[in-house]
């Protein structure tokens, strides 16, 4: 039995033989480092807007880190990152990537995007966030700091998008083509996020009640939506869009996004009997929603989101999916009518080629290639291939067509007063013999309307 | 020499080597190393000082949840809230508030309502108590959904840069906003382990003991077991509410909305308890380091394999509960030990000659 000093002796030494050891370790450790001493001062303003272009800019660049311009252009390499889900509940949306780097390596091999006179390559960086808000932050910031990105593409979710807004916006970081169609976007206060060609939502839900009121004016609406803002979004311009009409919301039901559990709230929505069924939910809650409509013995003239047009999710609801409505800003690699389609040919030649794993009949795959090529084309419209002048040229599209699988009579247009891109549209009904998409009507052309239709607190929160 | 001049030195040599460990952190880590560095470091930090809260609760005093992420979710959202919004309640005038003064209102808040919840979990044990705060992480995110209304009119509370930023009489050189967070979390995480370390050696840490080891005989020597397991319970969710209000800062939004984040997270800080050591003062801030740097080390040892790095960090957990069964400390303690036993065996040797 060793007595109380020895004890306490032998305890101390262990102690101190453990804070020396810890302490040697960290003066091996202070030869490492990595932060660079030039730290961008974000207090005052920068004397001149280094390449901003004419006094009427939509892009105020005042107050910009200095000297960042340029950041992510290195030789002859574009660097540009994103942030997506690639594992977790909402994995199917890495289908975008496939798309996006298919047409990234096309452009590449062809001896890259010319901008201002020279050619680049263009390097795509790609972060998983598995759709968490938070991840995403941490994977934008890790792609400002370590990846020195020049500007970020096509970075997917709506919540995503809006808790890096505030980042994006101090560092004047281009958030090009965010895949989301939410109204939040057109707020002014945020100008270097623009979203992408996805139909702004309000549009959407005002093509399906116009149809409503030409085919059937006095019918009953029962919602299902997510309980997030995506489905927020819906809910809302919904509500919005049905006033002074006799179209009536008859139930709402929310279900959580976090999975595709939506059995009990469509049986309590199809108890109603309602005429309509809207579907403001996407990816795997969309089929989930039709087959338990179908099982319920339900048969109400269906609205689903626009991101839900996808073969994937059509063929896994089946027969329940047949007559669905919808919208879609491109055309549907599914549909053999589009099959001999220049533009739909060179992208199942290209998808196939660089990403022969990709399903080429599916929808997003498309969304991503398209994005992939409206990127392209706005470093190709660019005047100089600063952050800056990029983002001003997203912000002033002029007709842009034949961009990836934009549908061929389409023109996409931004402008100070137009802070949308796909406004554009094909609204279409969904075939579950054929196994694809329909169009009904003609082409619709909403061009500028999105900041007309929506109520002014709807785009600026 | 004599034994205390032996003493005395080891005693200088000591606090010069906790000094330089201290220094490192405190200044030279956060000056030397990039903002990518500096926030996973305070994110291990944050991880740490909520697993050192669940550890008084589950370590020292055997209620095992695995709802703290719903704390956390309160404290984040409590310190957005009133750094970034306006209220006016009850005549009352709040909000745009600098970091350090939402701390004190976290502290309480969580605090109260962690006795809320542990008064009702007096009634239950083990298996069903684990049940019972499960339950409260998956209604959290739910309220959270309901009732915040945040930015772009989600539940989602995003600040600006400003809001971020570190306050004007912090030292420059450390005034980048990483720096700032990173600063905050250290800071935290030093007084949390003060505090634990106190607590922990005080009649209250030893009737924590006394009541998970046999409840009937500490009640029998005078303890009251309702007081000591609420008050547990409270402190617990104050450690992981503060722990959220630093993740504002590094994480740069309140976001409490996914029931599969907030379990996740509870489940975090459960992880970081037993890989540091329950029951020990330092081992739950182990092991936030360990969570936070293992998952870091299996992403990027598997770029572009989204599902093979969190299968990585399995394993690893599976590995190491394997080897240190008793944590990282436990593992640590019986290292000392045996190179104790061969260093006093071999003294014994020198001292004891054979016997003649």
């Amino acid at each position: 039995m060793i007595d109380r000093r020895a004890s306490r002796a032998i305890g101390m030494r262990r102690g101190v033989a453990t804070a020396l050891v810890v302490a040697v370790a960290l003066v091996g450790a202070a030869c490492g480092g990595n932060r660079s001493t030039a730290k961008p001062s974000t207090s005052s303003p920068a004397v001149s807007t280094a390449g901003s272009g004419s006094s009427a800019s939509l892009i105020d660049t005042s107050n910009c880190p200095p000297n960042t311009d340029t950041t992510g252009v290195s030789g002859d390499t574009i660097t540009i990152g994103t942030s997506v889900a690639e594992s977790g509940t909402y994995a199917p949306f890495s289908a975008i990537l496939d798309g996006e780097q298919a047409y990234i390596d096309y452009t590449n091999a062809n001896g890259g995007v010319t901008v201002a006179g020279k050619k680049y390559k263009i390097n795509l960086v790609a972060k998983d966030d598995q759709y968490v808000a938070s991840q995403t932050v941490n994977n934008v910031n890790s792609l400002l700091n370590d990846n020195h990105v020049f500007a970020l593409l096509d970075v997917v979710g709506t919540k995503n998008n809006l808790a890096i807004r505030n980042l994006v916006n101090t560092q004047c970081v281009p958030d090009l083509y965010a895949a989301s169609g939410a109204t939040q976007w057109g707020n002014h206060q945020y100008p270097w996020l623009i979203g992408s060609e996805l139909v702004p939502y309000p549009l959407e839900v005002r093509r399906f009640v116009d149809y409503l009121e030409q085919t059937k004016p006095d019918a009953t609406i029962a919602v299902l939506r997510a309980n997030d803002d995506f489905g927020q979004s819906y809910a809302d311009t919904l509500t919005q869009m049905v006033k002074g009409t006799k179209l009536k919301i008859v139930q709402t039901q929310q279900y959580d996004s976090a999975g595709s559990q939506v059995t009990t709230q469509v049986n309590s929505l199809a108890s109603t009997k309602a005429d309509v069924f809207f579907l403001g939910a996407t990816l795997l809650a969309c089929p989930a929603a039709l087959t338990a409509a179908q099982n319920a013995g339900w048969h109400p003239i269906i609205y689903m989101s626009g991101t839900c047009v996808s073969k994937v999710l059509f063929s896994i609801a089946g027969a329940a999916a047949n007559g669905v409505f919808s919208v879609t800003p491109l055309l549907d690699p599914a549909a053999p009518v589009n099959a001999s389609n220049p533009a739909m040919q060179l992208y199942r030649a290209q998808v196939a080629k660089y990403k022969p794993k990709a399903d080429l009949d599916d929808g997003i795959v498309g969304y991503g290639w398209t994005t992939g090529a409206l990127f392209v084309k706005t470093l190709e419209s660019s005047p100089s291939l600063t952050r800056s002048a990029v983002m001003e040229t997203a912000r002033t599209l002029k007709d842009v067509s034949g961009v990836g699988l934009e549908i061929p009579a389409a023109k996409w247009n931004t402008s100070a007063n137009d802070w949308f891109v796909g406004e554009t549209f094909q609204f279409i009904k969904y075939d579950a013999n054929a196994k694809h998409t329909d169009p009904v009507g003609s082409l619709t052309n909403d061009d500028g309307q999105t900041a007309k239709l929506t109520p002014s607190e709807l785009i600026n929160q | 020499m004599t034994r205390t001049q032996q003493q005395a030195i080891r005693l200088v040599i000591a606090v010069i080597a906790v000094a330089v460990v201290v220094q490192f952190f405190a200044w030279y880590f956060p000056t030397h190393y990039g903002p990518t560095d500096t926030r996973l470091f305070a994110s291990a930090m944050y991880i740490g000082v909520a697993a050192m809260g669940l550890n008084l609760l589950t370590g020292y005093n055997g209620q095992v949840s695995i709802g703290h992420g719903a704390f956390f979710g309160i404290g984040a959202y409590i310190t957005a809230l009133l750094m970034d919004h306006q209220y006016s309640w009850f005549g009352l005038n709040f909000g745009h508030q600098n970091f350090l003064s939402t701390i004190p209102t976290v502290a309480v808040v969580t605090f109260v309502i962690g006795a809320l919840v542990g008064f009702p979990a007096l009634r239950v044990k083990g298996l069903y108590l684990a049940l019972v705060t499960l339950g409260l992480a998956v209604v959290f995110p739910d309220l959270a959904t309901r009732f915040v209304k945040g930015t772009g009119g989600t539940s989602l509370v995003s600040l600006t840069s400003t809001e971020l930023a570190a306050p004007r009489w912090f030292p420059s050189q450390l005034s980048a906003q990483d720096q700032w967070a990173y600063t905050m979390a250290f800071a935290f995480a030093l007084l949390g382990l003060v505090a634990v370390w106190v607590l922990a050696r005080s009649r209250f840490g030893r009737s924590l003991i006394a009541v998970r080891d046999h409840e009937a005989a500490a009640a029998s020597v005078g303890i009251d077991l309702a007081r000591t397991k609420v008050t547990a319970f409270a402190l617990s969710a104050m450690y992981a509410g503060i722990a959220g209000s630093l993740s504002v800062l590094v994480v740069q939004n309140a976001s409490g909305d996914d029931k599969l984040v907030t379990f996740q997270t509870s489940i975090e800080f459960l992880v970081a308890v037993v890989i540091g050591g329950t029951a020990t003062v330092v081992g739950p801030l182990i092991g936030g380091f360990a969570v936070v740097y293992i998952q870091k080390w299996a992403t990027d040892a598997f770029p572009n394999k989204p599902i093979i790095s969190p299968a990585t960090f399995g394993i690893v957990l599976i590995v190491l509960m394997y080897v240190l069964p008793d944590g990282v400390v436990g593992g640590g303690r019986r290292l000392r030990g045996l190179a104790g036993r061969t260093l006093r065996a071999r003294r014994r040797r020198d001292v004891n000659p054979a016997p003649l």
